[in-house]
């Protein structure tokens, strides 16, 4: 007993009790679903929130942790892990919510999807604090893996085959190209691989060493674009989004979305801290196509799911921005965009299950007229798309807001001016959606709307979907006006974050050392 | 000049050589099959230069993971989607390839270019403690978060192969209309009449 | 002449050149799955050789290459699961005929 309590101690293993109830609560869900069968699928999603909930209270528990370096520095547990945990946690929750209703009615089995779905979570939650090359390449495959399994869960659909089978080739291929990148890295810092060691050897790094660094940099921002899909890594994300079963598209595009920009903040402001100019460099790039080529196709898109795929594609390009800027403000406008796009994407997604579970499809034509015979799909779709759009009062226009100030205090004026000409772009798009939804002409109302079933709530899993539903038009209309605990939230997430306070230090004392190298120049 | 260098600069030549060869005949040849064991040509030869840079552990596990496994697993995919196969041509096909063999030989020369372009560190200390001793106190001391994590991503990658391999099971009350079973809700887009290319 | 690091990564980033080249050529799934393969093991010769001649008493890379190899084996064993369920739904295994997703 006292052998395990030193030995608990010793790796501080309490850093990482929210990653083990999510174990618990996936092994809990496979076992059940073993011994009872089917029978246990009108209540296992439950445990499975129930467990995701208690995560998300032992997260709170780790908020402010005074030692969050845990199994000899191979996972930080410090706030910015704490608070994209949560954010992958959350949207694991809603996920559950919307899938329940689906899954029923595709006839795959809940009980192995949902399993899926929580070790993705568990890859997603492990990759946001990884503080070691071999911890991120394991978690990041655990993501990816389950991601690969969950696309091509409706097996007899070929449009799922071919979704899964691209996303498995793109995605090892570009997992292996990282790992190349990652392996110089090893071998230019001589053999390190915890990130904080490897920032210290390569900056006694001599310049002959500079073309193995950018080459590592490259490659490694491969691996990385493809999990947040920025252009042009972006290929696979349409068809994906197209042919995976929605509730996965969904956590796609929020739960594994966030766990890349986790990793890139940590990756990038430690290991890649001497090569600060390049990656901010590349991410600009990065972000401009993002931007352009995400709003700009997303214009000519007749399918909804499609749509939101460039449309995520695009959101993308909007984070990089606070990352690009570098400063305090600039990562925690980041983390608050996150949070908002969190809920207002969900809520996007859910609307757009239950319309396909009622009508069968996902054309956009096929919302025409949608007002007359569903009122509170169509203002909870409309909320979510104007707040994604960036209209005034929803959350969106102020996550969009505090992004372009910290972008325009940090100085890149062009960057912001594009991302302001691109949100009016999207806007156009999330418009004609609404649009379409409130013509009030009956003859104008597309065939799946006349046929639209009447509204039952009763079904199994419907109510689910109905929680998710109203919980996500809540917050996304209030997180607009009461922004102020999210924005704080975001705020402490950064500034009680050492790693944001090193990659400060460093930039203050470069930026000292280049006025003292040109002070004797001036003289 | 001594004779246990010369050995291993004539056994690398030859694994190198023998592997490099491999490597293009899996990605050169038409017949998959070939390919499949050439594939398991390669991972001997990796296998053999890992003794080289000793580590016979790794090696053996080389050689027990990759070539009883994963080949094997490669030959059973063959032999289950086994269809003599002819591919339509397609235009421009070379102009791809050898476009893609432009790109690739211009990657090599930059990262070879890297390669001896960087002073390596290299670090002479001969050591003698066993590697298999070594590699097991890196899995219980620094490394046991990623040793735990893969435990869970090779169950949950066994899970899902099978539900994704294993034969359809269509529970009962779905078996009446067996056409929707384990398909996406949406309708395919030939039947919504947007876009029709077949 | 010793043994030299460079010998090996040049061995190492030939293999992954061809890995590339067989990843965007192939038209068969299976040998593109191959390929990937290749890009791995290229990946471990790289991870091997700085273990070796960088880091002979941590052999951190050493440790690297087995969590490699075994997600290599995860990966390989997904990937074909999804190779056969494609394969019985549409009856090939040519790439080019995978083409129900685009715009």
């Amino acid at each position: 007993m006292d052998l395990s309590n030193d030995l608990a101690a010793q790796l501080n293993a309490g850093a990482i009790l929210p990653e083990g109830l999510v174990i618990v609560t996936l092994m809990a869900v496979l076992v059940i679903d073993l011994i009872v069968g089917r029978k246990a699928s009108s209540w296992l999603p439950y445990v499975a929130i129930a467990g995701l909930f208690a995560t998300v209270a032992a997260l709170v528990l780790q908020w402010d942790n005074p030692n969050p370096l845990a199994f000899f520095d191979s996972f930080n547990s410090d706030d910015l892990s704490v608070i994209f945990r949560g954010i992958i946690a959350l949207s694991t929750v809603i996920t559950i919510l919307m899938s329940i209703r689906y899954i029923e009615q595709s006839g795959t089995s809940l009980a192995e999807f949902m399993a899926i779905m929580l070790t993705a979570t568990l890859g997603a939650m492990f990759l946001s604090g990884a503080n070691d090359l071999v911890m991120i390449f394991v978690s990041l495959e655990t993501l990816s893996i389950s991601s690969y399994l969950m696309t091509g869960y409706t097996k007899r659909d070929p449009r799922s085959n071919e979704a899964a089978l691209k996303y498995l080739l793109i995605g090892a291929a570009s997992s292996a190209i990282f790992l190349y990148g990652v392996s110089l890295l090893y071998g230019l810092s001589g053999g390190e691989t915890n990130l904080a060691q490897i920032a210290a050897q390569l900056a006694q790094g001599d310049s002959d060493q500079a073309l193995g660094l950018a080459i590592a940099l490259v490659f490694s921002i491969a691996g990385i674009a493809f999990k947040i899909s920025a252009v042009p890594f972006h290929q696979w994300t349409p068809d994906v989004y197209e042919g995976s079963p929605t509730p996965v598209v969904a956590f796609l595009s929020v739960g594994s979305k966030a766990a890349g920009f986790a990793l890139a903040l940590r990756m990038l402001l430690t290991a890649f801290e001497s090569v600060t100019v390049e990656w901010h460099f590349i991410f600009t790039a990065l972000a401009i196509l993002s931007m352009i080529l995400g709003n700009v196709v997303a214009l000519a898109q007749t399918s909804m799911k499609r749509m939101l795929a460039y449309s995520s594609i695009a959101q993308a390009g909007f984070v990089m921005l606070g990352m690009i800027a570098g400063t305090e403000a600039g990562y925690a406008s980041m983390v608050f965009y996150l949070l908002i796009y969190l809920f207002m994407n969900l809520g996007a997604f859910t609307c757009v299950i239950l319309f396909s579970l009622r009508t069968g499809t996902d054309q956009i034509s096929d919302y025409a007229g949608l007002y007359q015979k569903d009122a509170l799909l169509t203002l909870a779709l409309s909320i979510c798309l104007l707040s994604l759009g960036g209209i005034p009062p929803m959350a969106g226009f102020f996550g969009k807001i505090y992004l372009f100030w910290a972008g325009w205090q940090a100085g890149l004026y062009g960057l912001v001016l594009l991302g302001l000409v691109t949100s009016v772009i999207s806007i156009y798009y999330y418009i004609r959606v609404v649009k379409m939804m409130v013509v009030k002409e009956p003859q104008e109302m597309s065939d799946a709307v006349q046929n639209y079933p009447p509204i039952r709530w009763n079904l199994t899993g419907m109510r689910p979907l109905q929680v998710g539903i109203v919980f996500s038009l809540i917050t996304t209309s209030l997180a607009g006006i009461l922004s102020n605990p999210l924005l704080t939230l975001a705020n402490n997430s950064i500034t009680q974050t050492d790693l944001f306070h090193v990659a400060n230090a460093a930039a203050v004392e470069t930026v000292a050392q280049v006025a003292e190298d040109a002070d004797p120049v001036a003289q | 000049m001594n004779l246990a260098e010369d050995v291993q600069l004539i056994s690398f030549g030859l694994l190198g050589v023998l592997m490099i060869a491999a490597a293009l005949g899996v990605v050169l040849l038409d017949q998959i099959v070939y390919s499949a064991f050439l594939l398991g040509g390669v991972f001997l030869c990796m296998s053999g230069l890992y003794v080289l840079l000793n580590a016979d552990f790794v090696a053996a596990a080389q050689i027990l993971v990759y070539v009883g496994a994963v080949n094997v697993l490669i030959l059973f995919a063959i032999m289950l989607v086994n269809k003599q196969e002819t591919f339509k041509p397609v235009g421009n096909r070379w102009l791809r390839q050898g476009a893609t063999a432009l790109v690739c030989v211009g990657l090599f020369a930059l990262l070879s270019t890297m390669v001896l372009a960087t002073p390596w560190v290299v670090d002479t200390t001969v050591v003698l403690t066993s590697t298999v001793v070594q590699i097991g106190k890196h899995f219980f001391s620094d490394y046991l978060l990623p040793f735990e994590l893969a435990s869970v991503l090779l169950l949950m990658a066994m899970v899902g192969a099978i539900i994704l391999a294993r034969r359809d099971f269509i529970p009962e009350k779905m078996a009446t209309d067996t056409q929707d079973a384990l398909t996406l809700p949406e309708r395919p887009r030939e039947l919504t009449g947007t876009v029709s290319d077949r | 002449m010793q043994l030299q690091l460079e010998f090996f990564l040049l061995l190492a980033a030939a293999l992954f050149c061809i890995g590339i080249y067989g990843l965007v050529t192939s038209r068969n799934v299976v040998r593109v799955l191959m390929s990937v393969e290749l890009l791995l093991n290229a990946v471990n010769l790289n991870l091997m050789s700085f273990s070796n001649f960088l880091d002979p008493e941590g052999i951190k890379g050493q440790v690297f290459s087995i969590f490699v190899i075994t997600v290599a084996a995860a990966e390989a064993a997904v990937g074909l699961a999804i190779i056969l369920a494609i394969y019985r739904n549409r009856d090939t295994v040519d790439m080019e005929q995978f083409n129900l997703l685009k715009w």
